[in-house]
C-alpha cells in the first residue's frame, strides 16, 4: 500500500542508519531511512464489552463509523489525532494496542457533546471517550489526573469522618499527587492571614489538626458507605 | 353490480393506479378516490425526472398508467376528495367522502404513499438558509427543465455534492429506517446532472451505498466509471457558505482521516420517505393498526401480505414503508388481486 502521509507513520517503525550496507553495497544517504511494516495480528474480543461496562460506553457498539463525531469535534479541530471515530473503531475491534498510542490524549476531550447531538446513531460518543479515560486510569495506563487525586482524598475524608477539613483535604492532595507541601501561594496566604491576627481562627485551625473533627454518632455508617461504593463498582464492571 | 363487486382503491399514485386496473381487468368495479385534483402520485406532484431502472420520463410512464385507468369503464374516479368515514366490515363497507359522495364496496386498498422528508429538520445542512441547498425533488425538476444552474445566481455549477441518508438511518430525528431507493436515485441524478452539464463534477457523500439488487451494476458502477461520479465516504457535520458565494461542505473522511472543507455549487439533499404525514388521520378512519415507525401495518408477513390488520383492508406500495415505484406496482396488483379473490370466496359461501 503506497504511503500517503508521513505523520500517519509511527515513529517506532522509522528506522534510520547514518551508514548503510546492504550485500557489500554502501547506500548511505538516499536509502538510509526503512520502515518495518505494520501488521495487525489479532483482535482483542472482549474489549469492546469492557469499556461497555464503563459509564457512557454502554451504546458503542451501534457506531458504523461515518465519522459525524470526528467531524464535529472541538478537539479535533485543534488536533487531528484526536479521533473520536478513529477510537470508537478501534474499540469495537478490540485492536487495543492501537489505541494506546493515542492513550496520552483520549482524556482531552472537552465534553462539549457536539459529538452526541450529531450522532445518527445514538452511540454517545462523549461517553465512550470518559469511559475509555476512565478505562485507561483505573488499569493505571494513564496517571492519574490531578481532579482524581482530589476527588480521592475528599471522598476518602468524607467516608473516614463523616465530614471534611479543609487544611486536611489540601494536605492529603497535595501528598497523593506529589507536590510539596509548602508552596509560594500557601506562605503568603499565611503571612496575611497573620497579619490580622485572627486569634479565635487560628486557634480553631489548631484545635482541628489535633483534634480531628468528626460527624457525631459516625460509628458504622462509613463503613457501610465504603462497602456500597465498592459493590456499585464492581457490579458495573463484572456485572 | 353490488357493493360486493366494488373495491374503493385510495390513493392514485403508482400502486393505486396499478391495482385499480388489476381488479377491472378481473371484470370488477374499482372506485378511485384521489386527494389531490391530479393522478400520478409522487412521481407526478414531485415531477420526478427519469425514473430507476427504465430510464423513462416520469411523465410518459406514470402518464400511461393514468391514462389506463381512465379510460376504463369499470373505473370511476374521484379527484380532490378525501375519505372520511368507513362503516360496515368486510364485503359491505360503505365509505363517505369528503365531497358528500358515499361509496359501498366490499374491499377497500389503500395507496396512500408516503411524504419526502422535509430538510428544514436538519437545519445543519443549509438547506431553507441558502439558495444553492436542494432536495432531490428539485433536482430532478431542474433535471426535467433541461438546464442544471444555481438558484442563486442563475451559474453553471462546477461541483454538485449530494448528501445521502437526509431524512433517513437517523436516530437523532427519529428515522430509524433505510429509505432503500435514495442511493440509486442520487446516482442515477449524478448520471442525469453530468449528461445535461458536462463541466459540472459530481460528488456523493455517503456513508454506506445501497444500490440493491441489480441496481449495482445499472446505477452505482456506471456512474462511477462512466460518468465519473465521485464517492466520498464522509457524512456531512455542515454546510456553510465561504466569502466568495459558494458552499462550504465540512466532514470528516473517513477513510482519509483527514478534515475536509470542499467548496460546492450546489449541495443536494437525498431526501428520505416518511411515513404519510396524514397516516395518524388514516388509520383512524380506516381503523387500522400502524407499525412502529409510523407506516401502515401488514396483518401477515406470508400469506397475506397486503393485508392491513382490519379484515377487508389491504394495502399496497410506499404505504406499507419505503418503496420503489416497480414494487410499488407490483405490490398493487397484488393487492387487487388478492381483494378480488378475497370477494369471490365470501360470495362462494354467502350463495
Amino acid at each position: 500500500m503506497a504511503i500517503h502521509e508521513k505523520t500517519l507513520i509511527d515513529p517506532d517503525r522509522i528506522l534510520q542508519h547514518d551508514h548503510l550496507v546492504i550485500d557489500g553495497v554502501d547506500v548511505s544517504g538516499s536509502w538510509n531511512t526503512m520502515i518495518t511494516p505494520r501488521t495487525l495480528t489479532d483482535y482483542e474480543e472482549h474489549f469492546e464489552e469492557i469499556i461497555q461496562s464503563y459509564s457512557g460506553g454502554e451504546n458503542v457498539h451501534r457506531c458504523w463509523q461515518c465519522g459525524s463525531c470526528t467531524n464535529s469535534c472541538t478537539m479535533y479541530a485543534q488536533n487531528v489525532d484526536f479521533n473520536p471515530r478513529y477510537w470508537i473503531y478501534l474499540i469495537r475491534l478490540g485492536l487495543k494496542a492501537e489505541l494506546m498510542k493515542d492513550k496520552d490524549i483520549i482524556w482531552q476531550c472537552v465534553s462539549c457533546n457536539k459529538c452526541t447531538n450529531i450522532c445518527p446513531k445514538d452511540v454517545r460518543p462523549e461517553g465512550v471517550m470518559k469511559a475509555t479515560a476512565h478505562w485507561l486510569e483505573e488499569n493505571g495506563l494513564t496517571p492519574k489526573t490531578l481532579s482524581t487525586h482530589f476527588d480521592e482524598e475528599f471522598t476518602h475524608q468524607c467516608i473516614e469522618f463523616g465530614r471534611i477539613e479543609d487544611t486536611e483535604v489540601m494536605v492529603g492532595f497535595f501528598k497523593r499527587s506529589g507536590q510539596p507541601l509548602v508552596q509560594a501561594w500557601i506562605v503568603e496566604f499565611g503571612k496575611r492571614l497573620t497579619k490580622h491576627m485572627p486569634l479565635g481562627q487560628l486557634t480553631k485551625m489548631g484545635m482541628n489538626v489535633v483534634f480531628r473533627p468528626k460527624t457525631k454518632s459516625w460509628g458504622k455508617t462509613g463503613e457501610v458507605l465504603a462497602e456500597y461504593v465498592k459493590a456499585q463498582k464492581e457490579a458495573a464492571h463484572h456485572g | 353490480m353490488s357493493a360486493q363487486d366494488t373495491v374503493l382503491v385510495v390513493g392514485a399514485g403508482p400502486a393505486g393506479l396499478s391495482a385499480a386496473a388489476t381488479i377491472a381487468s378481473m371484470g370488477k368495479k374499482a372506485v378511485i378516490v384521489e386527494k389531490e385534483d391530479i393522478l400520478g402520485g409522487a412521481p407526478i406532484i414531485s415531477g420526478y425526472a427519469k425514473l430507476v431502472p427504465s430510464g423513462e420520463w416520469a411523465k410518459d410512464a406514470i402518464g400511461r398508467m393514468v391514462s389506463r385507468v381512465e379510460g376504463d369503464g369499470n373505473i370511476s374516479i374521484h379527484k380532490s376528495a378525501k375519505v372520511t368515514q368507513v362503516a360496515g366490515e368486510a364485503g359491505n363497507f360503505t365509505a363517505t367522502l369528503s365531497n358528500g359522495d358515499k361509496v359501498e364496496a366490499g374491499a377497500i386498498i389503500l395507496g396512500t404513499g408516503f411524504t419526502h422528508f422535509d430538510s428544514i429538520n436538519k437545519p445543519e445542512w443549509g438547506f431553507g438558509t441558502y439558495e444553492d441547498v436542494l432536495t432531490t425533488t428539485q433536482m430532478e425538476q431542474m433535471v426535467t427543465a433541461g438546464q442544471i444552474r444555481c438558484p442563486s445566481d442563475g451559474r453553471v455549477p462546477e461541483r454538485v455534492a449530494i448528501l445521502l441518508c437526509v431524512g433517513s438511518r437517523d436516530r437523532q430525528i427519529g428515522r430509524e429506517w433505510c429509505s432503500k431507493i435514495c442511493c440509486t436515485v442520487s446516482t442515477n441524478l449524478a448520471m442525469e446532472i453530468k449528461e445535461i452539464s458536462p463541466s459540472t463534477d459530481v460528488f456523493i457523500y455517503y456513508m454506506d451505498i445501497r444500490t440493491f439488487g441489480l441496481y449495482e451494476d445499472k446505477f452505482y458502477w456506471k456512474s462511477q466509471e462512466e460518468f465519473k461520479t465521485k464517492f466520498v465516504k464522509a457524512r456531512i457535520a455542515e454546510v456553510t457558505k465561504s466569502p466568495d458565494g459558494r458552499l462550504l461542505v465540512k466532514g470528516e473522511d473517513t477513510l482519509v482521516k483527514r478534515p475536509i472543507v470542499i467548496p460546492m455549487d450546489i449541495v443536494v439533499h437525498a431526501i428520505g420517505m416518511d411515513p404519510n404525514a396524514l397516516n395518524p388521520e388514516i388509520s383512524r378512519t380506516f381503523g387500522i393498526g400502524l407499525e412502529k415507525h409510523g407506516f401502515i401495518d401488514r396483518a401477515e408477513q406470508y400469506t397475506n401480505s397486503q393485508g392491513t390488520t382490519r379484515k377487508g383492508i389491504y394495502v399496497c406500495g410506499a404505504a406499507t414503508g419505503p418503496e420503489d415505484i416497480d414494487s410499488s406496482i407490483a405490490q398493487g396488483q397484488a393487492a387487487g388481486a388478492r381483494a378480488v379473490a378475497d370477494l369471490y370466496g365470501q360470495q362462494k359461501i354467502a350463495s
